[in-house]
């Protein structure tokens, strides 16, 4: 602590002006706003993209479901915590049961980046404590209520996929442009 | 090969003490049983291995589809750099192309994670040595409300805010949303401010400056030897800093210092480690400003398991994350799933100079030069 | 039958029950005070949930710390282990008992007050050896060991620090002390006030464990020191002991330089005005602990021994030459 090149007032002196300096920064952040949220009261906006619970959702203009148990979700997903057994009909098929067991699922989007129908999304809201484990593992009718409970978040299969589709050969100046305004403009129609 | 002392366990007034896996400046579950002559320390013997998980297993039953949002756990604080190896191996050994837009939206993500795990690192640090009631749980509340500026920037991007998926073989797989830049340049913009005052607060601060310097000295010699990489090699004096040296994804379009400190204590480390922080911004400025538009993949989507067979080949990528060199090892046999992954943690060759450092000083200092040698034990055990 | 019909005996011993159950009371707010005075120094608010504003937040930790397990080590030395927190609550009760909080309203104004108060203050470190003995664990021991060595190490600077107030007041007696500052503080006295000011902070921060000085407690290496092995009341009165030797020197800080109880308004309003010039020095105490790192020992007593003792000393000397030097000869 002592430099004995420098002598010990100078040296004091500059102790004393180091300390008032760190001493000052604290005393500043003394009259900033608090950063604090006070949660549960208040909960912050969540973003666009959040990537919160799971969910399955119906058709909007039919009302029917749109998941057709393709099990593409259940394939890809790493921690394998999706089950889907299809149930196959004359027009198109269901899923005769979906499970997700949501304790183990690690939120990585894919399952919602593979479906074909958009069926499985993911909602704005991240409330998943429980005391019983058995609640979180959620069944096909409970992934719906979800759906309908939640705000939902923009990302669906398609737009997924659309946004990280590369342009085609022929015209790529073009394709580029029109996949960047097409990110915004799905942001923008997705919208706060 | 500086030879590492044996522990000699004889002599009347050694203690055994153990910092155990769980201790409040551990910084994971890290145990270190010190052998202590009052409050020296003259022998240590460190033991990891408890959040081994098995990711090199892992890599070898998931596809290259799924496995990038796994590699963010490895190193769980700067999780796109640990994306970033794996897929980059990947694309080395098929020869994928990436597009310009995606090289681009990897160093702007890499670079803002340095942001977020240096802020982490210097609260903590702080934290160690001042104690959670005192000045360093001021400088940690300061550098973690900082951080979250930085994670509200990833979360608006891609969803999560600590471990990503944000890669893909052969690009990413978020583009900026409208409004993102701006409030980038803003959030930066306010960390540089707040930099001002960390470094008003610590460095010419004398009980800092007390603890940190002359503590921990990594020689240039040993920093070689032992393979330590990142700021522990460049506060040592060695000039050596992969995306300068070796650039990967577009890194040689960008302007910025590396910064080199030839003390090799915990204060060079810091030095070093506050540059970088300011460099980073610089190169956020410079992708800002440059960001191509295009695609940001050159392969289509995910749609399904089987779509990404990366031809046989092995490649090693290697990319320089917040604590060093971060690399990963690809054997691919043609699948959609690579025959054998090897990881090679940054903070796993850091900790090797441990048993090297730690010799002679006192039980207070441990604490400050484990902080200043910054493992995350997710990529030390993997 | 009025109070100065009392013999002194129970004068005494009403005001020390007056003074001591204030003082309970006042502890357990200054320790809301110190945590919503830190948290605003992070950008934070302090408790806030528990009552209005966070106010019954000290009345539930010490419901809580009331129903906790009484937890004692196996292997402790029970006497020891059981009445080292009285021993260590006793001396930072004590020093109270000195203390004038109005002219004529104190336990006991001694002639030595000066003396008795930093003799008693430092016979804490009794309890604090015990409490680390006493626990049987290696943590506690090397706490202890760094306690002692640190508090018998800046006790030296902080006399010669109190000193000169006593200097320039010419009296040991507490109350006397007080009324040589009516015409000036002596924080005002040019230079020397100032100096010894600070000198009396890093001390008094020194000599009570706080941050930066407080290596016996690293939390991050030692995990609570001398205390960890204590839970429950026990853990209670070890805290409430520590908040009272901190608040008892901001009130000794507060008398010797601040001018006790000198402030506008009629003179019921003295010890008010003690009281908040007390806590601006309980703050400016705080404000230290919460802006720096902590040094290691062996920085400590360099610190002491090379930088405070030999600095105060000086001073001291300076002091009574400005003393000599002013007083017209006779």
């Amino acid at each position: 602590m002592l430099d004995r090149k420098r002598g010990i007032f100078a040296e004091a002196w500059s102790i004393g002006k180091a300390v008032g300096q760190a001493m000052r920064i604290t005393f500043v952040n003394f009259f900033r706003k608090p950063v604090t949220v006070h949660y549960p009261t208040v909960t912050r906006p969540f973003p666009n993209r959040f990537r919160g619970l799971l969910a399955l959702t119906y058709d909007k203009e039919t009302g029917e479901e749109n998941c057709i148990g393709c099990r593409l979700c259940e394939f890809i997903c790493p921690p394998a915590v999706i089950k889907v057994e299809m149930l196959k009909a004359e027009k198109r098929n269901y899923a005769k049961t979906f499970t997700l067991e949501l304790y183990a699922c690690e939120f990585c989007e894919l399952c919602v980046q593979v479906c074909p129908t958009d069926a499985i999304i993911m909602m704005k809201s991240f409330d998943l404590a429980t005391g019983d484990r058995r609640e979180m593992l959620l069944d096909k009718d409970r992934l719906h209520a979800i759906g309908l409970q939640h705000e939902p978040s923009w990302a669906t299969g398609n737009l997924l996929r659309d946004m990280q589709q590369p342009p085609k050969k022929e015209s790529k100046a073009a394709d580029a442009a029109d996949t960047a305004d097409k990110a915004k403009a799905t942001d923008k129609a997705a919208g706060a | 090969m500086p030879d590492v002392r044996a522990i000699d366990y004889a002599g009347s007034e050694r203690l055994t003490m153990n910092m155990g896996p769980q201790h409040p400046s551990a910084h994971g579950v890290f145990r270190a049983i010190l052998t202590l002559e009052g409050e020296t320390v003259v022998g240590v013997d460190a033991v990891i291995g408890y959040l081994h998980r098995c990711h090199e297993k892992l890599a070898e039953t998931l596809a290259y589809v799924q496995y990038p949002s796994i590699a963010s756990k490895t190193d769980y604080v700067a999780a796109m750099s640990s994306e970033l190896a794996y897929v980059m191996a990947a694309e080395r050994i098929g020869q994928f192309e990436v597009p310009k837009r995606a090289q681009y939206l990897r160093v702007l993500m890499s670079e803002l994670q340095r942001i977020a795990s240096h802020c982490l690192w210097l609260g903590t640090w702080c934290m160690d040595m001042g104690g959670a009631l005192g000045g360093g749980a001021t400088i940690f509340l300061y550098c973690i409300r900082e951080r979250e500026l930085v994670l509200d920037l990833f979360e608006s991007l891609v969803g999560a805010r600590l471990l990503y998926g944000f890669h893909q073989v052969g690009g990413v797989r978020y583009d900026i949303p409208e409004g993102w830049t701006a409030e980038c340049r803003k959030t930066i913009a306010l960390i540089e401010q707040r930099l001002d005052e960390y470094e008003a607060m610590l460095d010419d601060n004398p009980f800092f400056t007390m603890r940190t310097k002359g503590v921990g000295a990594i020689s240039r010699a040993l920093a070689q030897d032992v393979g330590v990489s990142g700021p522990l090699l460049r506060g040592s004096g060695l000039n050596w800093d992969l995306r300068r040296n070796q650039p990967y994804s577009s890194y040689d379009d960008f302007q910025f210092d590396v910064p080199v400190q030839a003390a090799g204590d915990c204060f060079a480390r810091y030095r070093v480690r506050m540059v970088e922080f300011r460099q980073s911004i610089r190169i956020i400025r410079q992708v800002l400003d440059g960001l191509p538009a295009g695609p940001i993949s050159s392969r289509p989507g995910v749609k399904s398991l089987a779509q990404v067979k990366v031809p046989k080949g092995e490649a090693y990528a290697r990319v320089e994350g917040p604590r060093g060199e971060v690399g990963c090892f690809l054997v691919a046999d043609g699948s959609n799933k690579p025959y054998r992954m090897k990881w090679r943690g940054a903070s796993f060759s850091n900790l090797a100079v441990l048993p090297h450092i730690l010799i002679g000083c006192g039980v207070a200092d441990v604490v400050a030069i484990m902080g200043s040698v910054d493992p995350v034990f997710g990529e030390v055990d993997r | 039958m009025s109070w100065g019909a009392l013999p002194p005996a129970v004068q005494a011993l009403v005001m020390g029950g007056v003074i001591l159950g204030a003082l309970t009371g006042i502890l357990a707010y200054v320790t809301l005070l110190e945590r919503k005075f830190a948290a605003r120094l992070q950008s934070r608010i302090g408790p806030y949930r528990v009552g209005p504003r966070g106010l019954l937040q000290p009345i539930a930790d010490g419901v809580k710390l009331l129903l906790k397990e009484d937890v004692i080590p196996e292997t402790a030395d029970r006497p020891v282990f059981n009445l080292a927190p009285v021993v260590f609550l006793i001396p930072c009760l004590l020093i109270f008992g000195v203390i004038p909080f109005a002219p004529g309203i104190g336990v006991a104004d001694l002639d030595t007050g000066v003396l008795f108060f930093l003799a008693i203050s430092s016979l804490e470190i009794v309890g604090l050896f015990m409490a680390g003995w006493g626990s049987n664990n290696k943590y506690a021991l090397l706490s202890a060991m760094r306690a002692v060595n640190q508090i018998i190490s800046y006790d030296l600077p902080f006399i010669m620090a109190t000193l000169v107030p006593v200097m320039l007041a010419g009296s040991l007696r507490l109350s006397e002390i007080a009324a040589a500052q009516s015409r000036l503080w002596f924080i005002a006295y040019p230079v020397i006030g100032q100096i010894a000011f600070v000198f009396f902070i890093i001390t008094a921060v020194a000599a009570e464990n706080r941050v930066p000085f407080d290596i016996l407690e690293a939390e991050s290496e030692l995990v609570a020191g001398f205390r960890v092995e204590y839970s429950g009341m026990k853990f209670a009165i070890i805290q409430l002991a520590e908040y009272a030797h901190v608040l008892g020197t901001s009130f000794l800080g507060a008398l010797l330089f601040l001018g006790a109880w000198a402030g506008p308004g009629p003179i019921w309003l003295g010890p008010v005005w003690f009281l908040l010039k007390a806590l601006l020095v309980f703050l400016l105490i705080t404000w230290v602990r919460w802006s720096f790192v902590r040094i290691r020992v062996d920085q400590i007593l360099r610190v002491s021994w090379k930088l405070m003792l030999p600095a105060s000393l000086l001073l001291l000397l300076a002091t009574a030459a400005t003393i000599v030097w002013r007083t017209p000869h006779a």
